[in-house]
């Protein structure tokens, strides 16, 4: 399990590292590299030449202020995890990041990355589109802004393009009074989800009064739950939780059978963990 | 007990029994040990396997040109150029001969098999250049089997064209009790059970090293059992036993999966020897996962006949084995003879008629693995126990308390033969159970504002072979094994024995054993293990027996070095023989401290001042001996019945778990294991053998299960994402208690230990689960129990609930 | 140490357990084996090369990383930590941690253990106060022997977490 031969470069300037990615066939970016060496290792991945990040000077940068939280693309997961500042504006990084891998792997893996590798059970991807993140995107053609909603096309599939280089990540505060809910099913400690949801909600007193849901694990690109978000709104808990499991059971027809679970068990699971996330956002504004 | 302590030995503490630090940590502690991945020889080259893409198929070509260009290639091999080599042996007469070369040469028949290797400067060229061979390689593909059922089919394609079909083995016991039985019983029902695909997996993977130097051919290889490997090795190559060396370093763990003899311990010194180079192969993860023998897989066909007051008065079993390609020496056969051996456990049932089959697949082997059938029986017996007890209303622990062997009804024979020589069946389940309740309590409170969880108890009870004869499993080695023991002039002791440490402890145990044995401190006695040239021929450690022989060949050699370590004393001292004792490592007169020799003092007569000797005796002090406990048989007698092992612990486990209904998430409150292993040497050791064997037990329970695409007999994966290896956070806390019934006919009364912990948790994990949901009829009958079979269980429970209401039945 | 030119090798220089090594490598070449075949330091295990194991386990720069998921091209100027460099330097005694794993059975076969050992020399003990933070922690390192019940043990009286917070289940 050694990967195949390739050349390697370690670039100082986004520039210089757009360059050799827009102009080499098969050249990939190298950031925390936690799922790009496995594929690697395995051959399974066809790669030219590696272009390191690591050494571009400025793009491990973390902002934080009240509005939100921007992540430079070599961030760790760990920089950003053990941030208490980032957590108190984006709670939602630190419940997810929670979820990512192990310590190891957080160690080395980055925001970003994770966003480019668009795995269908990452957690990352989903609290981004949750978050309406924006990423920051340095091509041969120049920068664009790219929104989390628009970026994730598919599993493992994403509309950058050839070329393209993620340089930072923009999550948005969510409203002040929000809850964000990350859950997820998982078979051991650490392993991507089996079902998994985002959810940001705002409690009333008694009943929800707005929710964005994003379900992950689901095999396809992070979805945005539209039915189960009308349902939620309104929703009390003493009302029965048949609605919620019915609309978001609606929202993930195309959840996907693999080696871990089959597709009506994923959609099942998450709307339990709709259920469960309902409950805890009004318990929660309850104790408040 | 047949063998003891020398009864001239009064020493003023005992070391067996006691928890002595393990003499195997320094190493791996600070970096410095060393395991076959370590070794380092001058000019090695580096061997990889090239290995089968296809499931079945015939191999119309191989191109290895573009390959032996590359730069840094030194050769490249198939299984034409080992045609010298032949094929390993097919000893055993009742199953199809599978004439497995070590290089497959016209056909493939699973996903991994080794069809050519490639030799080169490093481990990174010698996969490009595989990855070349592997692209030159024109296969024919044939149709797969992937499973029994597919196997089994009428028109299946065959593995192996010259049998009949693709059952290798298919043995019944003729049992007409059993059928009076059925006849008899108020009802009966049928049922499958069902143990799922797994492996092994040490956390270090195979390696074999090889080197030629002065006329001896040396090879390190990670396995369990390095005589054998020198003994098939020498034949296969043709090479005189005295001139190969066989020896393992440090073993990261082998699990039974190092005690088959691979293609690689073949090929590797057959390259060493062709190009006259030292040449290394250690195995990457992804070959581990299918090149290393697979287990478990078996299917139970049962039938029960029970009595309305919930007495189960008989069960007909047919346990099938898949074999998966079964090209893998010693063969895969024996786990599923085990399986029906144990399948009883220490219930007094003898109406079990088990018939054996084993069936071959398009699948890797399947072989030894911790537990070795064991488990599987296990999982069968207790799920009919709950099943009865649930269809008649008998209380789960009463049910297992009516038919537990009691005090005094040991030696019991099995219903195929095994003898239980002894044990603490009752007490040990009575135990479990008292230990589980306060535990079911404190999770039904725990819970009891929940209305998504529910909480349930499962039990196991078993038995555990300990020593069991290798005739059965090889049809060519015995059950013994060997120690030599030698005290040297400065009065050190040095123990070299047969079996084999990969992480047991195994070098501490014999410490004990042979300080108690000869009267002096653990810290005088150096061990020898794993070494052909500086050990005593034997069979290695597996089917956990490296304890009860290490006891039974120590005690023999030490006996005997005793006897004449006494004789010399008694020269030395001008005493009658008779009179002398040994007290802390001082022989004197027995009643007078005064005057004493030395164990040095005796050491130093014995090879260096032989004046100091009696006339007429030899020096020397060193003595073998070969131990082969007392009953263990290794035919079977005119009824087909044996006893092949040379005792048998047994356990009591017991779980409580708590399933949330929403999601089908498991999680284990509590669980209890009560274990009996009879004289224990040292506790720490024996724990941690439990707590390892409950972790690999609830692996099988609730994570691994190695999957084949049904259509092509592909692995569906090849890493550890997929195949769920637990981490600590899947293993919960455990509480282990120890009875302590020793085998009353093996030496010190010492039984095994390494494959009980495994045998619970698939039983006690199913049965708490269906406890747990029994509100809704669920009743699993195959491991791993994971959130998706508990949330199908219940899916086709509530479709059950409603065909039955639309039926219009109650 | 910065390149915009792809190349098929690279020079590697990095401190190992206080030791300036430097090297013309292959680009392609894992952590791992640079450490265990270029400088020779095998205490570090490889177990998976796929990032799963924990075997692997060094420090690079203080922060505990799986080596068979870094190139060595990629730690230039960095400062790496091995378990060999863990007890102190010559005499026979073990780090405390060590020590611990001794004292408690925590380890078997051992392939894992330094995997495990370098995990727990990256973290700050202070930051845990219970067993079950000490599972979370432990999650990225496979043991196959042990169950973990021991290396919990003994992280936990090394840390003297049953002290801090009166009893644990593990002992």
């Amino acid at each position: 399990m050694k990967p195949a031969e390739f050349d390697y470069c370690r670039p100082s300037t986004v520039a210089e590292a757009v360059t050799v990615l827009a102009d080499v066939e098969s050249a990939r970016v190298l950031a925390g590299g936690q799922s790009l060496i496995p594929a690697m290792n395995f051959r399974l991945t066809d790669v030219s030449v590696l272009v390191d990040i690591g050494g571009v000077e400025g793009l491990d940068a973390v902002a934080c202020d009240p509005e939100g939280v921007t992540v430079g693309a070599t961030a760790t997961q760990t920089r950003v995890l053990d941030d208490d500042a980032i957590a108190a504006v984006i709670p939602g990084l630190r419940a997810a990041l929670r979820h990512v891998g192990h310590l190891q792997i957080r160690n080395r893996g980055t925001v970003c990355g994770s966003l480019a590798h668009a795995d269908p059970a990452a957690e990352l991807p989903a609290l981004a589109v949750a978050c309406d993140a924006v990423l920051a995107v340095s091509g041969p053609g120049g920068d664009r802004r790219i929104r989390a909603a628009d970026f994730f096309s598919g599993p493992f599939w994403t509309t950058l393009e050839d070329g393209e280089l993620i340089t930072a990540v923009r999550f948005a505060a969510p409203p002040a009074a929000a809850m964000t809910v990350v859950d997820e099913i998982s078979r051991r400690a650490g392993d991507f989800a089996v079902a998994g949801l985002v959810a940001v909600l705002e409690a009333g007193d008694r009943e929800m009064r707005s929710a964005r849901l994003v379900g992950f694990g689901l095999g396809g690109a992070p979805t945005r739950l539209k039915e189960a978000e009308a349902v939620f709104v309104g929703w009390a808990a003493d009302h029965p939780t048949d609605v919620i499991a019915e609309a978001v059971v609606a929202d993930t027809a195309d959840a996907f059978d693999d080696i871990h679970a089959t597709g009506w068990y994923r959609r099942e699971a998450v709307a339990a963990l709709a259920v469960r996330a309902a409950r805890r956002a009004l318990n929660a504004r309850e104790d408040a | 007990m047949s063998l003891d302590i020398d009864s001239h030995i009064r020493h003023s503490t005992r070391h067996i029994g006691m928890p002595a630090p393990r003499r195997e940590d320094r190493g791996p502690l600070t970096g410095r040990g060393r395991y076959v991945a370590d070794i380092k020889i001058a000019g090695m080259l580096e061997v990889v396997f090239v290995r089968s893409v296809e499931a079945h198929a015939r191999i119309i070509s191989i191109d290895t040109s573009q390959a032996s260009a590359l730069e840094g290639v030194t050769a490249v091999f198939t299984g034409a150029d080992l045609a010298d080599v032949g094929a390993f042996p097919d000893y055993i007469e009742y199953i199809g001969p599978v004439e497995q070369r070590p290089l497959a040469e016209d056909k493939v028949r699973y996903v991994g098999a080794p069809y050519a290797v490639v030799v080169a400067v490093d481990r990174y060229t010698a996969e490009d250049a595989a990855a070349l061979v592997a692209a030159g390689t024109v296969y024919e593909p044939l149709p797969t089997v992937a499973d029994l059922d597919q196997a089994l089919a009428p028109a299946a394609p065959r593995l192996y064209e010259h049998w009949e079909s693709n059952c290798s083995f298919d043995v019944s016991p003729h049992k007409p009790e059993v059928d009076r039985a059925f006849d008899e019983a108020d009802h009966a029902f049928t049922e499958t059970y069902v143990s799922q695909r797994q492996t092994g997996l040490p956390l270090e993977t195979r390696g074999v090293v090889a080197d030629v130097a002065d006329g001896t051919l040396t090879v390190w290889s990670s396995t369990q059992s390095p005589h054998m490997v020198r003994t098939t090795v020498a034949s296969m190559l043709g090479v005189a036993e005295p001139q190969v060396r066989v020896l393992h370093p440090a073993i990261g763990g082998g699990f039974g999966t190092k005690t088959h003899i691979y293609p690689e311990d073949v090929v590797v010194p057959w390259v060493a020897r062709r190009l006259d180079r030292p040449v290394r192969w250690i195995e990457d993860r992804l070959e581990n996962l299918v090149a290393s023998v697979h287990a478990r897989d078996q299917r139970h066909d049962v039938e029960v006949a029970y009595d309305d007051d919930g007495t189960i008065r008989a069960v007909r079993c047919a346990s099938m084995l898949d074999m998966g390609s079964g090209e893998i020496f010693m063969p895969g056969s024996a786990p599923v003879f085990v399986t029906n051996a144990c399948i009883t456990g220490g219930y007094d049932f003898p109406n079990m008629a088990a018939r054996t089959v084993g069936v071959v697949t398009n699948k890797t082997p399947s072989g030894a693995y911790r537990g070795f059938g064991i488990p599987e029986g296990a999982f069968v017996m207790e799920r009919i126990i709950d099943r009865v007890s649930r269809l008649t209303g008998t209380d789960r622990v009463e049910s297992r308390r009516r038919m537990l062997l009691r005090p005094g009804q040991t030696p019991y024979v099995m219903h195929g033969g095994g003898r239980l020589d002894s044990g603490s069946h009752t007490e040990s389940f009575e135990r479990a159970v008292e230990m589980v309740e306060p535990a079911l309590r404190l999770a039904e409170a725990r819970y009891a504002d929940d209305p998504d969880v529910r909480v349930g108890v499962g039990y196991c009870n078993y038995v555990e072979p300990t020593a069991p004869s290798y005739h059965l499993t090889t049809g060519h080695w015995g059950g013994g094994d060997a120690a030599t023991v030698r005290v040297d002039p400065d009065g050190s002791v040095r123990v070299a024995a047969g079996v084999s440490a990969f992480g047991q402890g195994v070098e501490t145990a014999a410490a004990q054993i042979a300080a108690d044995a000869l009267g002096v401190e653990p810290r005088d006695v150096t061990v020898v293990l794993g070494d052909t040239e500086r050990t005593p021929y034997g069979l290695g450690s597996w089917g956990s027996r490296a304890t009860m022989m290490l006891a039974g060949s120590v005690l023999l050699a030490s006996q005997r070095l005793m006897d004449k370590a006494r004789r010399i004393a008694a020269h030395m001292l001008e005493a009658a023989e008779s009179d002398i004792v040994l007290t802390d490592g001082v022989f004197h007169v027995d009643g007078s401290g005064r005057p004493s020799v030395s164990w040095a003092e005796v050491g130093t007569a014995a090879w260096v001042r032989n004046v100091d000797l009696p006339d007429t005796m030899e020096a020397g002090l060193e003595a073998s001996g070969y131990y082969h406990p007392e009953n263990l048989q290794h035919q079977l007698d005119d009824e087909g019945r044996i006893n092949a092992a040379a005792s048998w612990s047994n356990g009591a486990h017991a779980g409580v778990l708590s399933v949330r209904v929403s999601t089908g998430e498991i999680k284990i409150e509590d669980y209890i294991v009560v274990h009996d292993c009879g004289t224990v040497i040292n506790p720490a050791l024996v724990e941690g053998q439990i707590h390892g064997g409950v972790a690999q037990g609830l692996a099988g329970a609730m994570y691994e299960h190695f999957q084949y695409d049904s259509d092509t007999a592909n692995p569906r994966f090849a890493s550890f994402m997929e195949y769920l290896a637990p981490t600590c956070a899947e293993v919960p806390p455990l509480s282990v208690e120890h009875f302590e019934s020793p085998a009353p006919e093996q030496p010190l009364g010492v039984k095994g230990c390494g494959e009980g912990g495994t045998v619970g948790p698939p039983a006690v994990v199913a049965g708490a689960v269906s406890d747990a949901l029994s509100e809704w009829g669920v009743d699993l009958t195959e491991c791993p129990v994971t959130p998706v079979a508990v949330r199908a269980a219940l899916r086709a429970a509530a479709a059950a609930a409603a065909a039955r209401e639309k039926g219009g039945v109650a | 140490m910065t390149t915009s030119e792809p190349t098929s090798e690279t020079d590697v220089e990095v401190t190992v357990n206080g030791r300036r090594h430097r090297h013309r490598a292959p680009s392609r070449l894992l952590l791992s084996d640079y450490i265990r075949d270029t400088v020779g330091l095998t205490g570090t295990h490889v177990g998976c090369e796929h990032g799963y194991c924990g075997a692997c386990t060094v420090l690079v720069d203080g922060d505990a990383v799986r080596s068979c998921l870094m190139l060595a091209a990629q730690v230039s100027g960095a400062e790496i930590r091995t378990v060999e460099d863990l007890a102190p330097a010559g005499s026979d005694s073990l780090s405390p941690m060590q020590q611990a794993f001794h004292d408690n059975y925590a380890l078997q076969c051992g392939f894992c253990t330094a995997g495990f050992l370098m995990t727990l020399e990256s973290v700050d003990p202070s930051r845990y106060e219970t067993p079950e933070q000490v599972v979370e922690l432990l999650s990225g390192n496979l043991c196959r022997c042990t169950g973990y019940h021991n290396i919990v043990a003994a992280v936990t009286e090394a840390w003297n977490l049953s002290r801090r917070r009166g009893g644990s289940d593990y002992g």
